[in-house]
């Protein structure tokens, strides 16, 4: 319980860091010093410049806030879709059940960075950087909802079994006041758990999506995109100071693996 | 019978992802353009004749027909990056992913396997802690950065995809070995002196099989899903480096046609591994 209070207070702090951005960062994280490309840490760059003269460290807490919001936005809406799913699956009857499971199975067969490559495609290609930002999280949320409705389902037919859920239905209650009042409240926890679960997820997609060059477009900054650095060894070698935005997003990974680990209802 | 409706499954879900993917392809921004419109030298005639043959994919049912008709003859239409059938393309690439792919995840399965009985038979606090420690870790870096790191190292994209899947295995497999260990049988079986070994092997990891194949099939949509990462960045000319080109250059036809064809050998990789699994159960 120590464990899972020290790791959220710590996210927590790291939230409202990456949310008053523009009062801790020292600069914009568009604003280039064109007079020092690729500077060494220093008392005006504690993480030194790019190669395009921006403030690493302003990046890196602007980039933090983009993927901080948006991870646990799309994890929201995944674990949003998979508890209305299996809520309606489970109530609705057998056949609902079937036709929600395969879509589910569906969605696990296909790789989700291959999917995920193919319907990014269709954006127009003069689409704005924070519109792309959007669309990749949102469809990182829309491809996640597959793996935490399955737990989600199991957990609703176990429901569908109690006592309560028994009395209920012989009291008359209609369907959709089972699944609002008396189910949904008991699945928030599992809700809560799977959240957990599928955020660091997120957030490692777009890290991967980013350094491949696929994720959120310049100039708006991301961790995924700062890592696009790490792809030139001998700079790695020469500025390791590079390496904070993936250390940052390890710890942050971390924390969330720490929150899970010590959550009874994580599956 | 649960084979026949596992198969209807996997067919149903390959049409259904045929005409996603059809769709993808019909709406993608571009379809429908043809740059012999452009040449100046064609009379009018010549024009019509090309608008009304693009044409023909206006009608998604009709074009889905189509997109089959082509597809059960083995066409998947020509990529438009690399002006190229899609079909070549694939046939050239996957020997590279298979080989990859399959070392990556025998490997994995057998460095994890490995783990697991020696800290299953060693039964130390400080080896579970540095195996659960350097697992946890692995798990919390980027694919692409641990492919980075196995070809900074020297090592080959088989590495890369092995040290990837090795985390993700490890601990479901870690996971499953410590509950199998707490049934009943073999807290029987640990009391009536029977060695660690034989424990391991006959009442701990003989019960779990069904459970270990589901995994099996599960990491091979692991293994496919790193195969991008790890070819874009090790320079590997597998499917995955494919797909990259295709998705910096926009080549719908390619995404779609790759991806369809994944998701059916991952859906029938799990068919099977549940197919195993359920004549493992049913004959036990």
């Amino acid at each position: 319980m120590t464990k899972r209070r020290v790791a959220a207070v710590l996210l927590l702090l790291l939230f409202g860091v990456l949310l008053a951005a523009e009062h801790v960062a020292p600069y914009s994280y568009a604003t280039q010093f064109r007079d020092a490309p690729n500077a060494r840490p220093s008392r005006s760059f504690p993480l030194g410049t790019d190669a395009l003269g921006r403030d690493r460290l302003s990046r890196l807490i602007y980039g933090g806030r983009g993927s901080m919001l948006l991870a646990p936005a799309a994890a929201l809406l995944s674990v949003g879709m998979a508890l209305a799913i299996s809520l309606l699956a489970g109530c609705l009857g057998r056949w609902w059940e079937r036709g929600a499971m395969a879509m589910a199975d569906l969605s696990l067969s296909m790789p989700w960075l291959f999917a995920l490559l193919a319907i990014r495609a269709l954006l127009p290609l003069n689409a704005p950087p924070v519109a792309t930002m959007l669309v990749t999280f949102g469809l990182l949320g829309l491809l996640g909802w597959a793996a935490p409705s399955r737990v989600m389902l199991a957990s609703v037919k176990r429901h569908l079994q109690s006592d309560f859920v028994l009395l209920a239905r012989a009291s008359g209650c209609p369907r959709g006041r089972l699944a609002l009042v008396h189910l949904a409240p008991n699945l928030l926890p599992l809700a809560l758990a799977q959240f957990l679960v599928t955020t660091p997820v997120f957030l490692l997609a777009e890290a991967t999506l980013g350094l491949l060059g696929l994720g959120v477009p310049e100039p708006l900054p991301s961790w995924g995109g700062l890592l696009q650095e790490l792809e030139n060894l001998p700079s790695i070698a020469a500025s390791p100071w590079i390496l904070a935005p993936l250390l940052v997003l390890i710890a942050v990974v971390g924390l969330f693996h720490l929150l899970v680990s010590a959550d009874p209802y994580s599956v | 019978m649960a084979v026949a409706s596992r198969a209807a499954l996997l067919l149903t879900i390959l049409i259904a992802g045929g005409l996603l993917a059809a769709t993808l392809v019909r709406v993608a921004p571009g379809f429908g353009m043809d740059e012999r419109l452009l040449d100046a030298r064609l009379n009018n005639d010549s024009r019509t004749a090309i608008e009304r043959q693009l044409s023909q994919g206006s009608d998604i049912v009709a074009y889905y027909g189509e997109y089959l008709r082509r597809l059960w003859r083995g066409d998947l239409g020509d990529s438009i990056s690399l002006g190229r059938p899609v079909r070549e393309l694939l046939s050239e690439r996957c020997g590279v992913s298979l080989r990859s792919g399959l070392a990556g995840m025998g490997l994995a399965w057998a460095t994890a396997l490995l783990a697991v009985v020696v800290l299953e038979l060693a039964r130390a606090k400080t080896c579970e802690a540095v195996a659960s420690l350097a697992a946890g870790a692995l798990l919390c870096v980027p694919t692409a950065v641990v492919a980075l790191g196995c070809l900074y190292l020297g090592g080959k994209p088989s590495l890369a995809v092995a040290a990837i899947l090795f985390s993700r295995i490890f601990r479901y497999l870690r996971n499953i070995v410590r509950s199998a260990c707490q049934a009943p049988h073999v807290l029987a079986a640990k009391a009536l002196g029977i060695r660690r070994f034989r424990l391991l092997t006959f009442h701990v990891m003989a019960p779990v099989w069904p459970e270990i194949l589901a995994l099996a099939g599960v990491s091979v949509s692991m293994a496919v899903g790193a195969l991008i990462p790890v070819e874009a960045l090790c320079d590997s000319p597998g499917v995955g480096q494919l797909v990259w080109q295709a998705a910096v250059a926009r080549d719908l036809p390619v995404l779609v046609n790759v991806t369809l064809i994944i998701t059916g050998l991952t859906a029938a990789a799990n068919l099977m591994a549940d197919t195993f699994r359920a004549t493992r159960e049913a004959w036990a």
